[in-house]
């Protein structure tokens, strides 16, 4: 037991208050005024009672009051190293430094004080110790081996930084279970320094440390915590315009007892353009809504600052916003064919606006192969495939990663589709299906689990069985998996093929009003989109990722024909912290971001600003909840319950101040000071009652 | 015992406790029939004989006086009738009262001493003037403060004297009697009303010059019960009210020789005083004061017989 104050304890010599107060001050304070003192005066004068203390229990409880109130006011700690026998009284030690490096430990002082627990367990190490130092968050990692050397941990120590993942216990423990299980010394020890979030432990991490191993745990949670982050934003793009046109709008969090105001601001390429302040009740959630500003041309990074607080990192959001993502389709029609060929098709298209696409309606004839670069998606309009070098183009578009879409018609007849045909699509064409006579096929089956109608697949999410096909060609899928949707007759209505990185989709019937009146259905529209979508390889860009996912740079930073390209191409990613890395030819474009802030991708040769891909990455903000888990909960899932090993938790690394918050013993001695006054009030009151 | 007072109007009649004057009345009525009625007994006239006012007639009976035979209303009905006529003393009834500081003093739960020596007083004030004595009053406390002469009209003033009494003052017997002994020009039956916190012997010197006239002198001691028993238990500051002297006393040490020395006072006061032929009585204020009365009034009774 030793004291944070002890000079406080001076005021133990308040306990002479009471004896004044029973020896002089109750005798001084009651006066009687009696008639006359005539034969009082003649009795000698006695004082002995004076040196006596009646009430011993008043006494006793004044002075029990002064001493807890002493002792409160000296913040007692109880100092657990005595507690905290080691189990393996001799031999040396295995010791394996957990240090919690998620960003959550950069709340308030946190990492310094971890760091500086982690100093304190190195410098308590004996000469024949060994000590790893691991730094985990989501992943572990053993910074030093085994050392013996406490300059080489201390050294580690102070290189560590803070990273950006979420806390994650399980890793780490299994490191250190494996360091511990190869281990021949005597004694094992695990010092875990760490904030103990909730989120970082589910228990069903299967960890059980070896026997005999001491847990020490350092906790450097805070008894209450308070953060406001910003979770997410919303952006709509809006096309009506000239420009295109993006609001913005962020969702805030307070999980702090206090209501807070937060000054919310908007930057667009590092310069601010709106701010907001923004009210949040105490553990509640608000938005802040920006106006709509226009979207400049190339990449912008946006981003969002919510004030500042304890945990700054979760502060920030980071967003990406890329001007002109439209999808460019040419649609082939026969020469000869009617304005009205297309006409539906045209529409539909143009009427998109996630993504915007930009659609060219070409003759057959006019079109040559310089007419794909660029394209995301070629129709053939009941038009064959050709053949030739604009054949080849079209082979290469699409194994590069294009997509074609081929509806049949009366033109495209079986003898239409030459060798080129056999390597591109999914079917050999057959003749034509009439249905008339039976007031046309409907469609019966949908593979609503692929991506092209998983769109549909909820109920009332579009109603393909009105739609009448009066006419449509029998085609022979090449496999029977890569059909998509069947008539009623069993035909097929739609086949896909993938084709080195593209794909080709047949649809066999016709796209307009002539073979089927699917063109006036309300499902018609999303259905094009979906096919469009699907056959050119879109992927709307995302805006922004988390820390921790992997991202395969490739498609975006390279464009089309990007799986081609990569073997030949030299990509470099720069770090938001500066750190670069080459992604040489051949290499996986397959890129962990690790770290908070804005990820570059550009290629080794390009101009600055050129062929580049930005990409923001935002932390997990599950890491922002800080509620902090029961250490001993941890503590008793890690122990071997048949080995009776283990498990000491101690708070042997932390400072007496931290011990002594921790401990908090000073409340309990002001509860009982606080109820020994009352009793002395009680105890008082009846003897002055008896007394009168 | 101020619970039994019945609160009136009047100033000075809160004095007169219904109950009180129904026990003194029938003390009276056996007084009268037993003896030569109560109120002779308690002071007989000085004056024998000097003043006898008219009542009634009643017929002669053989054995009474031929001289108290009324020959005029013979002369007219030449029947012989006796004149009767009611007693009066025609003596100075003269109440000393202490009202000196000592006398504020009220134990726990009793009434002061001046309260009750007020009480005192107005009772036997009232019965007095009931008697047709002159009644007046005189007090003091070291030297004369209030002095309303004697008379047959004065009740009403020694009521409302009494009423506005207030305790106050150093506390002296010799001076303040001396000077009451001057003013008291015929003999007098004189109450001396006090908590006589004096030596037994200056007692005894001060109310010798009321009694060197030949008056005829009661001495009513008043006390109050924590004085007589001193029961306080907690060591305190004690202050003389009237010197304001103080002294630290733990009661506990004290409270025995205590009582020895008030009831070896008490004592010397009665019997010095009955060696001088004057009446002494000791009154509790937490006793009744109708019993207190009562008592006094029989022992009273008692003696005249003997005398």
């Amino acid at each position: 037991m030793s004291f944070l104050a002890p000079w406080f304890l001076l005021g133990a010599g308040a306990l002479a208050v009471p004896i004044l107060v029973h020896l002089i001050h109750k005798e001084r304070k009651n006066i009687v005024v009696f008639p006359s003192l005539m034969f009082v005066q003649r009795i000698p004068y006695k004082s002995l009672r004076r040196n006596h203390i009646r009430d011993w229990m008043l006494f006793a409880l004044r002075c029990l009051a002064i001493l807890l109130l002493v002792a409160a006011f000296a913040r007692p700690l109880v100092d657990s190293s005595a507690s905290a026998a080691p189990i393996a009284v001799d031999g040396a030690r295995e010791v394996v430094v957990l240090l919690d490096r998620s960003y959550s430990m950069g709340y308030a002082d946190r990492w310094d004080r971890a760091r500086a627990a982690a100093r304190r367990t190195v410098d308590g190490l004996g000469p024949q110790d060994r000590a790893t130092l691991v730094l985990f968050a989501d992943k572990a990692e053993a910074v030093t081996g085994a050392s013996t050397e406490p300059s080489a941990l201390t050294a580690a120590i102070d290189a560590a930084t803070l990273g950006s993942g979420r806390t994650r216990y399980g890793p780490a423990l299994k490191l250190a279970q494996g360091i511990l299980e190869e281990s021949d010394l005597p004694r094992r020890e695990v010092v875990l320094i760490t904030d103990f979030q909730k989120i970082g432990w589910d228990g069903d991490d299967d960890v059980r440390l070896p026997e005999r191993t001491t847990l020490t745990h350092v906790d450097l949670s805070d008894e209450e915590t308070s953060n406001t982050a910003v979770t997410g934003v919303t952006l709509q793009r809006d096309f009506s315009g000239d420009r295109e046109r993006v609001g913005a709008s962020a969702r805030l969090t307070n999980t702090g007892a206090q209501a807070r105001t937060l000054r919310v601001v908007l930057e667009l390429n590092g310069r601010p353009l709106e701010t907001r302040e923004v009210s949040i009740a105490p553990n509640a959630a608000a938005s802040a809504t920006f106006e709509p500003f226009a979207l400049p041309s190339g990449i912008s990074r946006g981003t969002i600052r919510a004030g500042t607080d304890a945990l700054p990192h979760d502060n920030l959001f980071r967003f990406v916003l890329s001007a002109g993502q439209a999808l460019s389709v040419l649609v082939v029609e026969q020469a000869d064919a009617p304005a009205s060929r297309s006409l539906y098709l045209r529409r539909a298209l143009g009427l998109g606006d996630r993504p915007p696409i930009r659609t060219e309606v070409r003759k057959a004839g006019q079109v040559g192969p310089a007419d794909l670069r660029g394209r995301a998606l070629v129709i053939l309009n009941d038009v064959a495939i050709p053949g030739g070098a604009l054949g080849r183009a079209l082979h290469d578009f699409v194994n590069d990663g294009g997509g074609l879409l081929v509806a049949l018609g009366e033109r495209t007849t079986p003898n239409a589709f030459g060798e080129a045909a056999v390597e591109l699509l999914p079917a050999t064409i057959g003749s034509v299906v009439d249905r008339t006579g039976d007031r046309g096929a409907t469609l019966a089956f949908l593979d609503y689990t692929h991506p092209a109608f998983e769109l549909f697949s909820a109920p009332r999410s579009g109603d393909f069985s009105s739609a009448r096909f009066y006419r449509y060609r029998a085609v022979t899928a090449r496999a029977s998996e890569g059909v998509l949707a069947r008539f009623d007759d069993g035909g097929v209505a739609l086949a896909e093929r993938r084709v080195g990185a593209g794909r080709v989709l047949l649809w066999t019937s016709s796209l307009d009003n002539f073979w089927t009146d699917l063109a006036v259905q309300p499902v018609y529209l999303p259905m094009l989109h979906q096919l469009a979508k699907h056959a050119s390889g879109f992927a709307e860009a995302r805006p922004w990722v988390t820390v921790g996912q992997v991202v395969d740079i490739a498609p975006e930073a390279e464009g089309a024909g990007a799986a081609a390209r990569a073997a030949t191409t030299e990509l470099v990613v720069d770090a938001p912290l500066g750190e670069s890395r080459r992604l040489a030819p051949g290499e996986s474009r397959l890129v962990e971001l690790t770290e908070q802030g804005f990820y570059e991708v550009r290629r080794i040769g390009a101009r600055p600003g050129t062929e580049r891909r930005v990409i923001a990455v935002n932390l997990d903000l599950a890491e922002s909840d800080l509620s902090a888990l029961d250490p001993q909960e941890m503590t008793a899932s890690l122990a071997r319950p048949d080995a009776g090993t283990m498990a000491q938790s101690s708070l042997l690394t932390l400072t007496p101040v931290e011990r002594e918050r921790r401990q908090s013993l000073w409340w309990f001695l002001l509860a009982a000071a606080l109820i020994a006054l009352g009793a002395e009030t009680i105890l008082a009151n009846r003897l002055s009652r008896k007394a009168a | 015992m101020a619970s039994r007072i019945a609160p009136q109007a009047v100033p000075g009649a809160s004095f007169i406790d219904p109950k009180t004057l129904a026990r003194i009345g029938n003390l009276e009525l056996l007084a009268r029939t037993v003896v030569e009625g109560f109120l002779n007994g308690l002071h007989r006239s000085p004056h024998l004989g000097a003043s006898m006012d008219f009542a009634e007639h009643r017929a002669y009976m053989p054995g009474d006086d031929i001289r108290r035979i009324d020959w005029k209303l013979f002369a007219r009905s030449d029947r012989y009738f006796i004149k009767e006529f009611e007693a009066d003393t025609n003596t100075n009834f003269l109440v000393l009262l202490d009202v000196s500081a000592s006398m504020g003093f009220a134990g726990p739960g009793s009434i002061s001493k001046l309260d009750y020596a007020k009480y005192l007083a107005a009772c036997l004030s009232y019965f007095s003037s009931h008697q047709r004595d002159r009644v007046g009053m005189v007090t003091f406390d070291n030297d004369v403060v209030d002095y309303v002469p004697p008379s047959a009209k004065h009740l009403n003033i020694v009521l409302h004297t009494l009423d506005r009494l207030k305790a106050g003052g150093k506390g002296e017997l010799e001076r303040p009697l001396r000077k009451i002994s001057e003013s008291v020009r015929r003999r007098s039956m004189l109450v001396l009303i006090s908590d006589l916190y004096h030596e037994p012997e200056d007692v005894l010197r001060a109310i010798a010059h009321l009694r060197g006239k030949g008056n005829d002198l009661i001495v009513f001691h008043v006390l109050d019960r924590a004085e007589l028993e001193f029961p306080f238990d907690t060591a305190s500051q004690f202050e003389d009210v009237e010197s304001g002297e103080k002294l630290p006393v733990i009661p506990d040490k004290l409270r025995s020789r205590y009582r020895e020395m008030i009831a070896g006072h008490i004592d010397t006061l009665g019997r010095l005083l009955g060696q001088n032929r004057i009446d002494y009585t000791l009154f509790d204020t937490s006793k009744p004061l109708d019993h207190a009365l009562f008592t006094y009034l029989s022992n009273r009774q008692r003696l005249m017989r003997v005398r």
